[in-house]
């Protein structure tokens, strides 16, 4: 079918309506399933490959009554094929997943970058930001991480750079980041902290879980205090780049750390492939517990069944299949590698499945994606 | 240390224990069980892919190639189940006193041949303990990470042979028959269910016939089935195989049946390695140079070439320890030495 905007700028207004009515507090506008479906079929229309799947699934784009009669796209196509409905020259953003020993990365095209940013800060002030005064915008957000700079097509960075500019008090540009050529510079972060904690102002320290395990190791027993009221947004694994600590065992340490109370310790769950995120809900209210991801009323996580791909029972394990409705123009539904478990609240995030020892002398997949992380 | 003639004749001893073994059909139930293959895979390792009929010439060509140590510890972690016969001829051909750690998955060959081989200088071992080994040679064979423990661990007098997790893949030339070059790499992937590391897993298509070769494979997959069914996979196998298969229904065509998956990717696509179980990926290619460069990320794990024409299989190794082999005999390489070169 021919591109035409008109259609995909329809359907980002129906999206960001959703992030409005989240805004406002109000209905959303319209239901989950509705929408869904109208991606669904357009991205038929416009995504080749798309197509190609519903096809291979004897699935009907006309017949889709709800979110979960559309396959969802595995993460793995975007590394070996464009998953966007309209042509190359009118992308405005380009992210890209890090790098394996196959050598492609997955990459993500967005023609409408603003319908993901809306997403992120609505859903981001939501987690990270209401509830602890005197945040918004008096206090510094200090990024754990490279800088936009160093890494342009990273959407973790992108979002990152969002808000700092959203929800940081002056932010400072590059100066804002603190792993550079990927040391962390621990003597600049320290001089930032150290003008906040004369300040009195609290800081959103954001950052990855390696980087905050390289903190932790720099700081050894000494602990880094970060002013009273501080919260702290950690994301993502450790893909070999430092040693590896359990989640909550994380959590621990970097409270003692920083001195910052666990809950106010939130994790985020987001890929590359989308365009929403997921976060602990612990700084909305204290009966969502540490562990459990919270989705936005414009995507769901929904366990399916590693084999059939079908729903599994709430509090089954399965693979997370992700419903978004912020990817407009690419795939409304993306099937992750990652292993979930729906629970009262949200999700739990369980990591990858544990692989079983390969039988034979076959180089198995995981093995050759594992060699890649090691070197990354 | 042996001398060049005993030696020969020590292994020609192991591959009539091999002749032996290969027909004890109590052996079958539990080389099922332990392999997951099918009773008709199981038959067609022993019947086919035991090597228990290599030449005079390959086995002077193995002892040739080996270099001499005091002491031989083969550990075999993971392998396809006829491998320990190539691992124990390679450690006997090196030494008088060899000792072996059979897989604890899949023991029962290699106890067999060890027991069927009456040979006072090879025997069964249970120990673990690399440490304990203080000279001589280990020779492990197993995933990579085996085999850097074991180098790891290993005393430094000791000197340790890895054979690590690696895969085959092949190239279909223009000059070949579609149908026949796809009976032939069919063959090669229905072997052990595509576990072993000689097994193709992508195809390079030259001449524009990707499509072609892709439904020829598919159907003579889907016809061997009948013959040779596919055995259990395990739950990762079978999680892996649902993602390439939707993976490659998005990224380009995917030939499925019951127990194999054909995948055709486009023209310029980048690297993807299908799972084992008999999943095949197919790529088109204009050149050899084309194909060189879709490899390159993954040269290192590629063992075997398999190709109709040496010349341009040769073009396609990438490096000087891969080995080549014609078409439908990538699982039956000379008995001269490791399958694994690198």
């Amino acid at each position: 079918m021919v591109w035409d905007a008109t259609e995909s700028d329809a359907l980002h207004e129906r999206a960001r309506g959703f992030v409005r009515a989240f805004e406002a507090g109000a209905p959303m506008p319209e239901s989950f399933d509705a929408l869904a479906t109208d991606l669904a079929r357009f991205q038929a229309a416009h995504v080749a490959g798309y197509a190609r799947l519903c096809a291979a699934r004897e699935a009907d784009p006309s017949l889709f009554r709800s979110a979960i009669d559309a396959p969802a796209v595995p993460t793995e196509a975007f590394k070996v094929s464009r998953v966007a409905a309209f042509p190359q020259p009118l992308t405005m953003a380009t992210f890209r997943t890090s790098g394996t020993t196959l050598g492609a990365r997955g990459t993500h095209e967005l023609r409408r970058p603003s319908t993901y940013g809306r997403a992120a800060l609505a859903f981001g002030q939501w987690a990270l930001m209401q509830g602890v005064s005197p945040l918004p915008n008096t206090s510094p957000v200090l990024m754990l991480a490279p800088s936009p700079k160093e890494l342009p097509d990273s959407s973790l960075t992108h979002m990152m750079q969002l808000f700092a500019q959203t929800f940081g008090a002056s932010p400072r540009g590059e100066n804002d980041y603190f792993i550079r050529d990927g040391v962390l510079e621990l003597a600049e972060l320290d001089a930032r902290v150290a003008e906040a904690l004369v300040a009195k102002t609290p800081i959103l320290l954001l950052g990855t879980s390696f980087a905050f395990v390289h903190l932790l190791d720099a700081v050894e027993d000494a602990g880094f205090r970060l002013p009273q009221g501080s919260r702290v947004m950690q994301t993502g694994g450790f893909k070999g780049k430092s040693r590896e600590v359990d989640a909550t065992e994380l959590r621990k340490e970097l409270s003692r750390a920083l001195g910052v109370e666990p809950h106010a310790i939130v994790s985020e769950y987001g890929m590359t492939e989308l365009s929403s995120q997921f976060y602990e809900g612990t700084l909305q209210s204290e009966s969502l517990p540490m562990g459990v991801y919270v989705e936005p009323p414009w995507a769901r996580v929904v366990p399916v069944h590693p084999e059939t791909l079908a729903p599994v029972a709430d509090g089954e394990e399965g693979i997370a299949r992700i419903e978004d409705l912020m990817n407009v123009d690419s795939a409304f539904a993306v099937l992750a590698a990652d292993r979930v478990r729906r629970v009262p609240g949200g999700f739990d995030l369980l990591g990858r499945w544990p692989g079983a020892a390969p039988r034979g002398c076959s180089i198995a997949v995981d093995e050759i994606l594992g060699a890649g992380l090691a070197e990354a | 240390m042996l001398a060049n003639g005993d030696a020969i004749a020590r292994l020609r001893r192991l591959l009539a224990a091999a002749r032996e073994v290969a027909k004890d059909a109590l052996l079958v139930p539990r080389l099922i069980e332990s392999t997951g293959l099918s009773r008709q895979g199981v038959e067609l390792g022993l019947a086919r892919y035991l090597e228990h009929d290599a030449t005079d010439d390959e086995v002077a060509a193995l002892v040739r190639g080996v270099m001499p140590a005091t002491s031989v510890h083969v550990i075999l972690s993971a392998n396809v189940f006829t491998a320990p016969l190539r691992a124990l001829a390679v450690a006997c051909a090196a030494s008088s006193r060899v000792s072996v750690h059979p897989s604890r998955r899949d023991p029962v060959l290699t106890c067999a041949l060890v027991e069927n081989a009456s040979d006072l200088g090879l025997v069964l071992t249970d120990a673990t303990d690399v440490r304990a080994i203080e000279s001589g040679e280990i020779h492990v064979y197993g995933r990579d990470e085996t085999v850097l423990a074991v180098k790891g661990a290993a005393h430094a007098d000791v000197r340790v042979r890895g054979h690590g997790a690696g895969m085959g893949v092949a190239l279909v030339d223009a000059n070949v028959a579609v149908e026949m070059a796809a009976h032939a790499i069919a063959d090669d992937v229905v072997a052990f269910d595509q576990r072993g590391c000689c097994s193709p897993r992508v195809v390079f298509a030259l001449g524009g016939r990707a499509k072609e070769l892709a439904e020829a494979l598919s159907r003579r997959l889907r016809a061997m089935e009948e013959r040779v069914p596919r055995g259990k996979l395990d739950e990762s196998e079978r999680r892996e195989s649902v993602r390439y298969r939707e993976t490659m229904a998005f990224a380009g065509e995917v030939l499925e049946g019951a127990a194999h998956a054909v995948g055709v990717s486009r023209q310029g696509s980048t690297c993807l390695v299908p799972p084992v179980g008999r999943h095949v990926h197919v790529v088109p290619v204009a050149s050899v140079e084309d194909a060189r460069a879709w490899l390159r990320p993954i040269e290192r794990f590629v063992v075997l070439v398999g190709c109709s024409d040496e010349r341009l299989g040769r073009e396609l190794a990438l490096a000087s320890h891969v080995r080549l082999s014609p078409l439908g005999r990538m699982q039956r390489l000379p008995f001269d030495g490791p399958v694994d070169l690198r």
